[in-house]
C-alpha cells in the first residue's frame, strides 16, 4: 500500500510544485504549474470531463445492470459463465483499434447513420455521434460496458437461488424485487463497476483523442499533452489533482452513501 | 384435530425427462396435522412440498388447499407459506426487515408491521435481536426468523423443507419440540419434509414414508416405528433385522415360514398374504432374548433360532450382540442387562414373543 499507492503519490504531489526546465525539472516549490491548471482551459476541460464520465456511468448502469439482471436470472446456470465469456471477447482485440472501429460505425455516413436514413427515421444524418463530447461518452460506454456488467454480476451471482424462491413465496413483484433485493445486494458491484469507469472516463486519453472533437480533451489528455510538451510539473500537477479530486469524490459518496453500509453484503 | 382437509393431493405426477420424482401419489392432510413427509434423498418428498407451494409444476393431478383448487396459482397467492432448507434470510436485512418483508410488500401500514414483527419475534423465540443482521445470528435464530417470516402471513399451512438439517444434532433435538409446540400454538397445518426419520418421530402428528416418487405407507409415529407394514419403512427406520422368507402354513391366528435356516412362527395380524408367497419378516433388536445354548435345554421347535456370538458392545445404557446365523446373515440383539457369563464366539439361543416377528407385505 505504501510502496504502490502513498510514496507514488507523494511523488507526483512533490514533483508538481518543481520548477519546468527545458527537458526535464528542477527542485523548487512553485505553484506555476496549479495556476498553469486552473487558470485555463484545462479546468473548464477537467470538469466537462468528469460530467462525460458521470454520464457514461449512467449510461453504463442503465444498459449493464439489466443485463446482468437477465443473465443472473434467465439464462441457464450452466450457460451463463459462456455468456460472460462473450463480453471478453472485445478485448481480444488492441484498445486503439476496438475504438478506432467506432469511427466508421458512428461517422456522418456511418453504419447507424445509413440504418437509420435506410429505414427513413432520419433525412440528414446525425453528425454528434464522432468528433463530439457525444462520440466520447459513446466510446467511453462501448469500451467499459463489459466491466460494469461483469462487476454486477458477479455481485448477483452471489445471490443465493433461495433469495428469489423466497420472493416468489411472499409475492414480490419485479419493481420491488429490483429495488428492494436485486440493487441493495448487487450495490458493491455497481459501486465497483461505476468507479472504474469514472476513473477510466477521465483519465484515459484514448477516446478523446480517437473520438472526441477539438474541443473534448479529458484529464488523461491533458497530462499527455502536457508531457508531450515536456512539461512534466503540470503533468504532474494534473495527475495530482485528477488523484484528488477522486479521493475527495469518494470522501463526499462515503459521507453521503456511507459506503461501508453499500458493501456490507460481500462481508 | 377436526375433520376438513387442509391438503388434498390427488394423484400427482411429476417427470424429469424419464424419471418419475412423483408417481400419482395421493395424499390428505387434516387441519391442524403436524404431517411429516419421510424418506430417503431423492425420493420425491421435496418434489411434492413443493408441488403444494407451487414452486413446482407437476405434470398431472391436482392439489386442493382448504377445499380449493390451487393447481393455477403461483406460490403468493396460495394459503401456503415456505420454509427453506439452510438458511434462506435476505442477508441485508435485519432480523425485523426479514420478518416483515411479506407484509411490507402486502403494503400494511408500518405500525401494524412492527407490533406484528414483535409478537411474531416472541412467539419463537427472538426477543431483543430485531436489529442483529442474518450473519450475525447462529443457525438455529436464523431458522427461527424463517419461520417468523413464514408464519406472520397467517396462511393456513406452513411448509417447511429440511428446515433442521443444517443444524448439528442437539440444536436439531431441541428445535424439534419447539417447533411442535409452536405448531400447537398456531394451529395451523405444518408439513415437514426430513430424511432424518428420529426428527420425523418427534414432531409428527402422522408421517408418510415417500421413496422412488411413491407414496410408501402413511400412519402415527407409533405405528411407522412399532408397526411397519412394508419391508422399506422397517429398513428405512433402522431395523437391522430383517429375513426374507415363504409362507408355509397359514391360519387366523399364526403364519408358520420357511427363512432358509429355520422355521419360524409369527402370529397373524390379519396380514394380506397368501400360502407359498414371498414375504419379508422384521424384528426389533430389543425384542430379541439371547440365552446361553445348553445341550440339556434344546430350542422350542419354530420359536427359536440358533447362532454365535461376533461381537459383545456394551453402549452405556445398553449392550449390543451381534450374532452370527447359520446362513451367515448378522443379527443384532440389544439387551439392557449384560446376559451373564456370555463371551465371543459362544454359541447362543435366540427367542422372542411370538407377536415381536413382523410380517412385510412388500
Amino acid at each position: 500500500m505504501v510502496i504502490f499507492f502513498v510514496l507514488p503519490l507523494m511523488l507526483t504531489v512533490v514533483w508538481s510544485v518543481f520548477e519546468r526546465t527545458m527537458f526535464w525539472m528542477e527542485p523548487a516549490f512553485t505553484l506555476f504549474s496549479y495556476e498553469n491548471f486552473f487558470f485555463s482551459s484545462r479546468l473548464e476541460n477537467f470538469i466537462s470531463s468528469m460530467l462525460h464520465s458521470s454520464i457514461s456511468v449512467v449510461c453504463a448502469f442503465f444498459i449493464g445492470f439489466p443485463i446482468a439482471i437477465f443473465i443472473r436470472r434467465r439464462v441457464k446456470k450452466v450457460a451463463q459463465h459462456r455468456v460472460m465469456l462473450l463480453f471478453i471477447l472485445p478485448f481480444m482485440v488492441s484498445e486503439i483499434i476496438r475504438i478506432f472501429a467506432l469511427r466508421p460505425i458512428l461517422s456522418r455516413n456511418g453504419v447507424v447513420n445509413s440504418f437509420l436514413m435506410d429505414l427513413n427515421l432520419i433525412d440528414t444524418p446525425f453528425s454528434v455521434f464522432v468528433f463530439t463530447p457525444t462520440g466520447v461518452v459513446i466510446g467511453e460506454i462501448v469500451s467499459f460496458l463489459p466491466f460494469m456488467i461483469f462487476s454486477t454480476f458477479l455481485a448477483l451471482e452471489a445471490i443465493p437461488n433461495y433469495i428469489f424462491e423466497v420472493c416468489s413465496d411472499l409475492g414480490v413483484n419485479r419493481r420491488r424485487m429490483f429495488k428492494d433485493i436485486l440493487l441493495p445486494l448487487a450495490a458493491p458491484g455497481l459501486f465497483a463497476g461505476s468507479v472504474f469507469i469514472f476513473v477510466n472516463g477521465i483519465g484515459i486519453a484514448l477516446i478523446p483523442t480517437i473520438l472526441g472533437g477539438p474541443g473534448s480533451v479529458n484529464a488523461g489528455l491533458i497530462a499527455t499533452q502536457a508531457i508531450i510538451a515536456l512539461d512534466f510539473p503540470l503533468a504532474m500537477a494534473v495527475s495530482a489533482i485528477m488523484m484528488f479530486t477522486l479521493m475527495g469524490l469518494l470522501y463526499l459518496g462515503h459521507k453521503l452513501f456511507n459506503l461501508t453500509k453499500l458493501l456490507e453484503p460481500i462481508s | 384435530m377436526s375433520q376438513t382437509n387442509a391438503i388434498e393431493v390427488k394423484n400427482l405426477v411429476k417427470t424429469y425427462g424419464d424419471v418419475y420424482a412423483l408417481k400419482n401419489v395421493d395424499l390428505n392432510i387434516a387441519d391442524g396435522e403436524y404431517f411429516v413427509l419421510l424418506g430417503p434423498s431423492g425420493g420425491g418428498k421435496t418434489t411434492l412440498l413443493r408441488s403444494i407451494g407451487g414452486f413446482i409444476r407437476p405434470d398431472s393431478g391436482s392439489v386442493d388447499i382448504k377445499g380449493k383448487n390451487v393447481d393455477n396459482l403461483p406460490p403468493d397467492k396460495r394459503p401456503t407459506s415456505m420454509v427453506f432448507q439452510g438458511f434462506a434470510l435476505f442477508p441485508h436485512m435485519s432480523v425485523s426487515e426479514n420478518i416483515g418483508y411479506g407484509l411490507k410488500i402486502q403494503s400494511i401500514k408500518n405500525n401494524i408491521i412492527e407490533n406484528k414483527v414483535s409478537r411474531m419475534m416472541d412467539l419463537v423465540g427472538l426477543t431483543g435481536l430485531s436489529k442483529r443482521k442474518p450473519h450475525e445470528l447462529s443457525g438455529g435464530q436464523q431458522q427461527r426468523v424463517q419461520l417468523a417470516r413464514a408464519l406472520i402471513l397467517e396462511n393456513d399451512v406452513l411448509l417447511l423443507d429440511e428446515p433442521l438439517s443444517a443444524l448439528d444434532a442437539q440444536l436439531r433435538k431441541d428445535m424439534c419440540i419447539e417447533l411442535k409446540r409452536l405448531q400447537k400454538t398456531v394451529g395451523i397445518s405444518f408439513v415437514h419434509v426430513t430424511h432424518n426419520q428420529e426428527e420425523a418421530m418427534s414432531v409428527a402428528d402422522r408421517i408418510a414414508i415417500i421413496a422412488d416418487g411413491e407414496m410408501i405407507e402413511q400412519g402415527t409415529p407409533k405405528e411407522i416405528y412399532s408397526n411397519p407394514k412394508k419391508k422399506f419403512t422397517a429398513e428405512f427406520i433402522g431395523e437391522k433385522n430383517i429375513f426374507n422368507g415363504k409362507v408355509i402354513d397359514i391360519n387366523k391366528s399364526i403364519i408358520l415360514i420357511d427363512i432358509e435356516i429355520d422355521k419360524i412362527e409369527v402370529v397373524n395380524k390379519n396380514y394380506k398374504i397368501n400360502k407359498g408367497q414371498d414375504v419379508s419378516l422384521s424384528i426389533k433388536s430389543e425384542s430379541i432374548k439371547v440365552d446361553k445354548l445348553k445341550v440339556s435345554k434344546q430350542p422350542q421347535e419354530n420359536k427359536a433360532i440358533k447362532g454365535k456370538i461376533t461381537e459383545i458392545i456394551f453402549l452405556g445404557q445398553f449392550v449390543r450382540y451381534l450374532v452370527l446365523l447359520n446362513n451367515n446373515q448378522e443379527i443384532q440383539v440389544r439387551s439392557h442387562d449384560e446376559v451373564s457369563n456370555i463371551n465371543v464366539n459362544d454359541y447362543v439361543m435366540l427367542s422372542w414373543r411370538l407377536e415381536d416377528f413382523l410380517v412385510h407385505e412388500g
